[in-house]
């Protein structure tokens, strides 16, 4: 018990970046991906599930920036993701976090879906990213996290929905402690890597196959996607039930 | 753990009813063996009780191999080199610690601080020290309104916790925070990043190969963030190299830990020089701290190059307007104060009002010679402009 805790403070839960670097081919393409939102609301956790698979016994507070990767197959092509794992509190967002939103290609923005504020703060979030002058083609999607905390849920999917229609960004909500939830987890962050690939619009059954899932039928139904034409304002989004293909929108 | 955190009854133990020195792990250190071990012990002893308190050989005895050697030291040394008065320790604020307004903040970050207890402590013991964390941190902040609580703050008085208990922690950090910590408080991390914004410029005189190629790279420097604004608390997982390591910082000025970065660095010269020149892979590389760090001769390199290299004349290409910081600004006053302290024997009789008329008498008039303050940096220096530097040095501070 002792030995893996002590292993966690090397094993951040991503690749070993530095092996993978060496390896990989000049070809594969890197995603560089950012990982918003405020103090507590599972960023460090989200990314470490996604990468290494787990969820981290125990996570301390985000200093600064951490950097965590994953090389996955998308549809034949080995493309890398870079998750930069961010700090929540205002103060770094303020002047430490600003080199690191050069040149990404997703944003992920992520609240606590227990905590009302943490949702009420994605605004400024969203300012942020535009203060940094990112491009609107840039994906970005909402992620709600700690689903499984059933009786405390305060934020409410329908009001969710609401933010992310009016935003132009999927809602995903999930849960990075749940071990249940791990398919969902790597869902969200493939459909951020088949759309980079892509480079197509997140619209309503586009989203591309997850074949690496198709194999296993997911059980909850928890990726939520905007479907929307862009001559429609109806953004009245019904949640969908993520089928073997990993993702799928019934909006 | 949960994000909400339950209410706990604080009962009155201790925390060195269930940490003593032993159950920490206070291995000795390696110091030319037994008779250098003690020879040390009793060199740290007569500098405490010596009147005034000889606080630069106690310095040079904190920075110099295996530093203040164990935790009863560091109980009674830690508040000399911080000119803090056991005797008087500041009183607690009344107001609810509840109501300041990084508050939700600091409980947040204390909740998810368990990896900084000793491995194998108990739930309870732990959550006893956890609540006392919190408290002592926005005691802080209550009492000093121009402080702001930064993530990161707590990794640094979770160590002063451990060492010498809540209601000292409480005085030495209060110290710490409007002296060596008093930039990284600011409500901006403006002047947190002026300080990094050292790092590089030492790196590049001690090795402009390396330096090119870390600028080449656009690492910048965040990758040290961590490791500054928490003393390294936040990435060394051994508490016996963390304690060490504050031993060396409370005895040095506050730019230290940037001169410790920049050494570690330099030590990982073939690492980083070896790899590819990418902002993610250098930063990668070197944001993870390797744990088996020879950290005596790091700190012996830090302590030289600050000597090469003083702040001063990195000031100008750190773009640091070295006046304008509160931290370097009060560190000379800090310096002269602290030279000036009462052994803890006169000050025990004096709160107990014991003390002889000549016992009294002004400490303040004592002679002090120019030399003993040029010790203040204890280090040999190995290259000859060493002395050179010291004494310039030493001279700006004073």
């Amino acid at each position: 018990m002792e030995d893996k805790e002590e292993s966690m403070k090397k094993d951040d839960g991503g690749e070993d970046i530095l092996s993978s670097i060496e390896s990989s081919s000049k070809q594969t393409r890197i995603f560089k991906i950012i990982v918003i939102g405020d103090s507590n609301v599972g960023k460090t956790c989200l990314t470490f599930r996604f990468c290494g698979g787990k969820f981290p016994e125990k996570t301390e507070a985000t200093i600064g920036v951490d950097f965590r990767e994953k090389t996955v197959d998308v549809n034949g092509e080995t493309i890398k993701l870079q998750l930069w794992d961010t700090a929540g509190q205002e103060r770094f967002r303020k002047s430490m976090v600003q080199h690191y939103y050069r040149n990404v290609h997703a944003v992920v923005f992520v609240y606590d879906m227990t905590k009302m504020n943490t949702f009420e703060g994605m605004p400024t979030w969203i300012e942020e990213c535009e203060r940094h002058s990112l491009s609107p083609d840039i994906p970005r999607i909402l992620v709600g996290n700690k689903c499984d905390m059933n009786q405390k849920i305060s934020v409410a999917t329908s009001l969710a929905q609401k933010f992310a229609d009016a935003n132009q960004m999927p809602l995903f909500e999930t849960s990075a402690k749940d071990d249940n939830e791990v398919d969902n987890v790597s869902a969200i962050f493939m459909t951020l890597a088949h759309k980079l690939k892509s480079q197509k619009p997140m619209m309503s059954n586009d989203y591309p196959v997850l074949h690496k899932y198709g194999s296993k039928e997911m059980k909850r139904a928890k990726v939520i996607s905007i479907g929307r034409e862009p001559s429609s304002r109806s953004a009245v989004c019904s949640r969908s039930t993520a089928t073997s293909d990993g993702t799928s929108c019934s909006c | 753990m949960n994000s909400t955190r339950k209410s706990r009854t604080l009962t009155k133990k201790k925390p060195s009813d269930h940490l003593s020195p032993a159950t920490r792990g206070a291995s000795p250190c390696k110091i030319d063996g037994d008779s250098g071990r003690k020879i040390k012990l009793a060199a740290i002893h007569k500098a405490l009780l010596s009147d005034p308190v000889d606080v630069a050989t106690l310095r040079k005895l904190a920075i110099s191999h295996g530093g203040l050697l164990n935790d009863e030291l560091r109980r009674k040394a830690w508040p000399k080199l911080l000119n803090v008065n056991v005797f008087e320790i500041p009183p607690k604020p009344d107001a609810d610690v509840t109501s300041h307004r990084d508050y939700h903040q600091v409980v947040l970050d204390v909740n998810r601080s368990l990896r900084r207890f000793p491995p194998g402590m108990r739930n309870d013991q732990r959550e006893v020290l956890q609540e006392q964390l919190i408290n002592v941190i926005v005691r802080v902040l209550l009492r000093n309104k121009q402080l702001h609580y930064y993530q990161g703050y707590h990794d640094i008085c979770v160590t002063f916790l451990l060492v010498v208990g809540q209601d000292l922690a409480f005085a030495l950090i209060e110290k710490l925070s409007t002296h060596h910590l008093r930039d990284f408080m600011d409500r901006t991390m403006d002047s947190t990043k002026h300080i990094l914004n050292y790092l590089l410029p030492i790196i590049g005189k001690a090795n402009p190969e390396l330096r090119e190629f870390m600028d080449r790279s656009t690492v910048g420097t965040v990758f040290a963030l961590a490791w500054l604004i928490t003393w390294y608390g936040h990435v060394l997982s051994d508490f016996r190299s963390v304690v060490r390591l504050y031993d060396f910082f409370l005895a040095c000025h506050p730019l230290m830990p940037v001169y410790l970065a920049a050494a570690i660095v330099l030590h990982r010269e073939t690492e980083v020089l070896s790899g590819e020149c990418e902002m993610t892979y250098v930063h990668s590389l070197l944001s993870k701290i390797p744990q088996d760090l020879p950290f005596e001769n790091l700190i012996s390199r830090a302590g030289d190059l600050f000597v090469q290299y003083p702040p001063t004349a990195l000031a100008k290409e750190a773009r640091l307007q070295y006046k304008q910081s509160s931290t370097l600004s009060k560190h000379d006053e800090f310096e002269q104060t602290s030279l000036r302290q009462r052994p803890d024997t006169i000050l025990r009789q004096r709160k107990k009002g014991k003390l002889t008329t000549s016992q009294l008498k002004d400490i303040n008039k004592k002679e002090h010679s120019p030399v003993v303050k040029v010790a203040i940096w204890a280090i040999t220096a190995s290259v000859g402009a060493a002395l050179f530097a010291v004494l310039n040095t030493a001279a700006e501070w004073m």
